[in-house]
């Protein structure tokens, strides 16, 4: 739904089928239904599909929405859109208090706050009576002027739903809907390449319990009449059935799968009282047999396109100036007892090529994920480019010109090859990020690989998009972890061109590496590390002969003979 | 025969091809060690052996019947006990319960349990006053000993050991290895993989070398340790050739 | 101060069977990593399998018990082959909604079949309970803190004591090396689960002589269990005991002194206080992250 004409087309039907077809009011209800229900799925969409949350409380914001609507306009006498709107947004207000005080923590507490804000929220409105009215529920609840007649406002309802559906389709291939996804995908890597994590997850949560009050506030208009056991627990795992259903990673999946759980209750009268029942097989058979859903599976038959701009030479634009770029003193980080890093020096110079070395367990990969702000130090400081930064989080470091791959290559596995690097490249903001983005991806010679799932890619192609991806972020300082490690032969040789290239363009690399001729062909300077403490510091020729790191490599000094 | 004998092995994490046809064996009663940088597949032939990684291709037999791609359960059950990389102490069981444990592959009266872990309280001395400690408060050499203990009371005919001397202080490298010759003249056969080529090849009667997933070089220590391309695969072609 | 001791008394009877359902609830996620949203559904079964044997099959109350238990375990059993195994190398997420999805799928299908009447089912046992100084013991809440007492006592005994319950715990601590060392891993998942079942089911049977047994309890409990697990510090055996005694507890005391409607509502406060002041919990450690 790229093109605005086929929008407008699309919004034109919508008010078509609702005035004009010949529909008996039974149908009308049911469809009302279904358009309210399908607003509140795609905040599901959102929240679930997009970035991988699991929220439970959607019946209750739809019913804040609603009761939003019928308290405002019966209560205090708002207009239908003025209630509306006041019941959107203190719906979009406590799913920030909720996501806010929640979604520091891991991904079950969440699960978990829902499920009782929900319960709360319906002992709210099943026992103040003064203000909910209670049980007996809210009656004549006023449609807008002019929209009184059925036909009308089923209209309504289906503009609304085309548009949000239309708006949560796009927000897919927007820098936000993007960022979200990569949180989904690997939380650890979005922070890296600058998302801030925390707040992508309280925006996505906040808009579903926006969608969700404002579903709830047109089903409050459609039916005219609502009570607190439309907005139970049970209307939340239904509202997550249909979004599962019908597939939660796309909008389209959710307005398919709630206008078949709307609409086959009806067909499958036989089994009237164990519908629910059904659903919950159904969700446990999902998720064995096809966890992307209906739209998932038809729509992974098809290629992705993508619109990647024409590639151009990339320039990285933070020049390495002079001396240390990155300076590190007694760095710390222990483990409970364990000293992993224990006061370790390191001075990175600008332009340089700096190989950080040794034996398995030396504390290598804890200084990096120190450095790039993944642990917070125990000790000690670290200056980037001059400025102090230790115990900063990881987005922050990103923005300050700190880029790092991982060990275990970490990409968002469903977003191509392209849209990963596009992640990393968002700081440039619009236009700019794509082409830098582009230019990233054809500097590590995959631009023919753009629209390829990452997760589809082989070994040696998900090292050079993750390398491509930092790239995109414009980085001062590159931090590699074992860039060789699994690639062959030929690759390791195309690994040594590449990290020579990179110096060509300015940008400093830090690198740890196990692969020693790498190490001996690129490298300026190297660092050694034994037992979370540096041993050596020097030129490869100097350091790779150094009797303690020949100890500490092969065991004890080097031509002792053997029995 | 060969106790244990490796032909054509081929493994993968994924996409990432780990082992690429590697072929070795190893005779009753010997130490055979496997040398090699990180990231070689020193690990990644332990696992297929063990059973944690199911081989993509060739054959793995111990004591002449095919074992490659059984369940680490069955591995362990015919007498192959496998310490891996980084001890794999349970944190939260005491020193005394970890050693129980290792006898879990055999049926085994309490009475003789009790007695084997004796033995192995005899053989690792240093473990005794913290045989009611939980096992996160030891030191990593005396997790290492504790993983070696545990191992033993598998009464295996083939250990495999991943990086014994990982993280350890010299002396204490020198410590965990005499015991290792120990179990040798116990009659356990060794399979030793480790990144410390000197302290390995000094009680090994073989080794083979890895490189990226292939096997390089195979002989007798004192071979190995004066051959080049060892050292290259060390510490870099260069180096090597000026050294 | 008779009545603070009174409802100090009636807490620790209800919070008692909320620390059942939590303890099961954690010793799967233990096990498995996950985290089991139909536990309460458990205790619901336990409480109809009751109604099914003694009211509508007539037997007597002991061999109700007996076959309720029986019928839990194989429910367990059951519940781990079609729930968790399946998924058991997925993420975390569909294996949560899987068990999400069980939940609907078990309160539905009672509800289906039995309709939405509760029934009701007699104490465990006729004695009238006891009389101190104005302090009056119900016997039935009595039985439900002695038995959750032997119930917890015999756990710590099989974990601590039996070289079985020690391959559990490894097994829990690290599947890999558990299974180097020759422990049959899926085998300790399936008695995890069994066990968890029972325990729910014990629950069940327990709670329903005081609360109406309708499709509505699993719900109920497992919420009280959920907040108990984390106000105890998710993952920790002993505070999910105290998290649970604590929750029925202060519900009893905020529907006394408080409102009765809101009785529901006070576990969630305060769990919502804890998450946002300690959500490491009662004894947990601090919530640690990885690279």
């Amino acid at each position: 739904m790229k093109n605005p004409a086929l929008a407008l087309l699309g919004a034109a039907a919508c008010v078509v089928l609702g005035l004009v077809a010949p529909l008996d009011d039974y149908l009308i209800k049911l469809l009302m239904q279904a358009a309210t229900y399908a607003i509140a799925v795609l905040g599901l969409t959102i929240v679930l599909g997009y970035t991988g949350q699991i929220s439970l409380a959607q019946a209750a914001f739809f019913g804040i929405g609603a009761y939003g609507v019928a308290l405002g306009s019966t209560g205090l006498g708002l207009s239908f859109f003025a209630a509306l709107a006041l019941g959107t947004l203190l719906a979009g207000l406590f799913g920030v208090l909720l996501g806010g005080s929640t979604l520091k923590l891991g991904g079950h507490y969440l699960a978990m706050v829902t499920i009782s804000f929900q319960e709360i929220l319906t002992l709210v409105l099943t026992n103040w009576v003064g203000l909910t009215h209670g049980p007996d529920g809210v009656a004549n609840i006023p449609r807008p002027t002019g929209l009184v007649a059925a036909p009308r406002y089923l209209a309504l309802c289906l503009l609304v739903l085309f548009a949000t559906a239309w708006a949560v389709g796009a927000l897919k291939r927007r820098p936000l809907g993007l960022a979200m996804q990569a949180v989904r995908d690997n939380e650890l890597a979005a922070s890296v390449v600058g998302v801030n994590t925390y707040r992508v997850k309280i925006i996505a949560f906040a808009l579903s319990a926006l969608l969700g009050g404002l579903g709830g506030g047109l089903f409050a208009g459609a039916f005219r009449y609502i009570s607190p056991d439309q907005f139970s627990f049970d209307d939340s795992v239904v509202l997550l059935t249909m979004a599962l259903l019908g597939g939660v990673e796309a909008a389209t999946g959710s307005v398919i799968g709630t206008a078949l759980l709307v609409l086959l209750p009806e067909w499958l009268r036989f089994l009237r009282q164990f519908y629910l029942a059904v659903y919950g097989l159904a969700v446990i058979l999902i998720m064995v047999f096809m966890p992307a859903g209906i739209w998932g599976f038809l729509a992974g038959l098809r290629p992705r396109r993508v619109a990647m701009p024409q590639p151009g030479g990339l320039v990285l634009g933070r020049a390495a100036g002079e001396g240390a770029l990155l300076e590190v003193v007694g760095l710390a980080k222990h483990f409970g007892g364990l000293r992993a890093v224990d006061g370790v020096d390191l001075r990175v110079l600008a332009g340089e090529v700096h190989a950080l070395i040794g034996p398995n367990g030396s504390g290598k990969t804890t200084t990096l994920n120190v450095l790039s702000g993944l642990y917070r130090p125990t000790g000690g400081s670290v200056r980037l480019a001059g400025r102090e930064v230790a115990g900063h989080a990881p987005h922050l470091l990103a923005a300050a010109g700190l880029g790092r791959t991982f060990q275990n290559i970490r990409l968002f596995h469903s977003l191509t090859a392209f849209e990963n690097v596009l992640i990393g490249a968002q700081a440039a903001g619009g236009a700019q990020a794509a082409e830098r983005a582009a230019a990233a991806l054809d500097f590590v010679g995959l631009a023919d690989r753009a629209g390829a799932i990452a997760a589809s890619l082989p070994y040696g192609h998900q090292r050079m998009v993750e390398i491509a991806r930092a790239l995109a972020g414009n980085p001062a300082l590159l931090l590699l972890d074992e860039p060789a490690a699994g690639l062959n032969l030929t690759e390791k040789q195309a690994l040594g061109q590449l990290l020579d290239r990179l110096r060509g363009l300015g940008v400093t690399l830090l690198l740890i590496e196990h692969d020693m001729d790498l190490v001996e062909q690129v490298a300026d300077r190297i660092t050694v590390l034994n037992f979370g403490k540096r041993i050596a510091d020097g030129t490869p020729a100097e350091v790779l002969r150094h009797p303690e790191v020949v100890a500490a490599y092969l065991g004890e000094e080097a031509g002792h003979e053997f029995a | 025969m060969s106790l244990l004998e490796l032909r054509e092995v081929d493994a993968a994490y994924g996409a990432v091809q780990a082992l690429r046809g590697v072929s070795l064996s190893v005779a009753r009663g010997e130490i055979v060690a496997l040398l090699g940088a990180n990231g070689a597949g020193k690990s990644t032939t332990l696992r297929a052996i063990s059973g944690l990684l199911r081989p993509a291709g060739g054959t793995i037999l111990f004591d002449g019947q095919p074992i490659g791609g059984l369940h680490p359960e069955r591995v362990v059950r015919l007498g192959i006990a496998h310490v891996p990389e980084g001890r794999r102490v349970f944190p939260g069981l005491s020193v005394r319960e970890n050693i129980l444990l290792g006898a879990s592959n055999r049926r085994a009266s309490r009475a003789e349990m009790a007695q084997d872990a004796s033995a192995m309280f005899a053989l690792f001395p240093d473990l005794v006053r913290f045989a009611d400690a939980p096992g996160w408060t030891l030191s990593g050499g005396q997790q290492q000993m504790l993983a070696l203990a545990r191992g033993l009371m598998a009464k295996p005919t083939l250990l495999l050991l991943d990086e014994p001397s990982l993280g350890l202080a010299p002396l204490i490298v020198q410590q965990v290895f005499r015991i290792i010759r120990q179990i040798r003249e116990t009659g356990t056969t060794v399979l030793l993989v480790e990144q410390n080529a000197r302290v390995a090849l000094s009680i090994a009667d073989r080794g083979y070398v890895l490189e990226t997933g292939r096997l390089a070089v195979s002989g007798a220590p004192a071979e190995l340790w004066n051959n080049e391309e060892v050292r290259a695969a060390y510490l870099g072609g260069r180096v090597a050739k000026a050294g | 101060m008779s009545i603070a001791l009174q409802l100090l008394f009636t807490g620790i009877g209800i919070g008692a069977v909320y620390a059942l359902v939590a303890l099961g609830f954690v010793l799967i996620y233990r096990a498995t990593n996950v985290v089991n949203f139909a536990q309460g559904q458990f205790a619901m079964l336990g409480a109809f399998g009751m109604v099914i044997t003694t009211e509508g099959l007539g037997l007597p109350y002991w061999l109700g018990i007996l076959l309720t238990l029986a019928a839990m375990a194989l429910f367990g059993a059951l519940f781990n082959l079609g729930v968790y195994y399946p998924l058991r190398h997925r993420s975390f997420l569909p294996v949560v909604i899987s068990t999400i999805g069980a939940s609907i799928l078990l309160t539905n299908g009672v509800l289906a079949t039995y309709g939405p009447e509760p029934a009701t089912l007699p104490g465990l046992t006729d004695l009238p309970g006891l009389n101190f100084g104005g302090l009056f013991l119900d016997s039935q809440y009595l039985a439900i803190i002695a038995i959750t007492l032997v119930l917890v006592v015999l756990q710590y005994l099989f974990f601590e004591r039996t070289l079985l319950g020690k391959k559990l715990q490894a097994t829990s601590q690290d599947k890999e090396m558990a299974s180097l060392l020759g422990i049959p891993v899926a085998g300790m998942i399936m008695l995890t689960f069994v066990y968890s079942a029972v325990l729910g089911g014990i629950a069940g049977i327990l709670v329903a002589p005081i609360l109406f047994v309708s499709v509505g309890l699993g719900a109920q409990i497992a919420l009280k269990a959920f907040a108990a697990s984390i106000i105890g510090g998710f993952g920790d055996i002993p505070g999910a005991i105290a998290g649970g005694l604590a929750i029925g507890v202060i519900e009893t005391f905020g529907a006394f002194y408080i409102s009765v409607p809101y009785k529901d509502a006070y576990a969630f406060v305060l769990l919502f206080a804890f998450l946002l002041l300690r959500p490491q919990g009662l004894f947990g450690e601090k919530v640690s992250q990885k690279a």
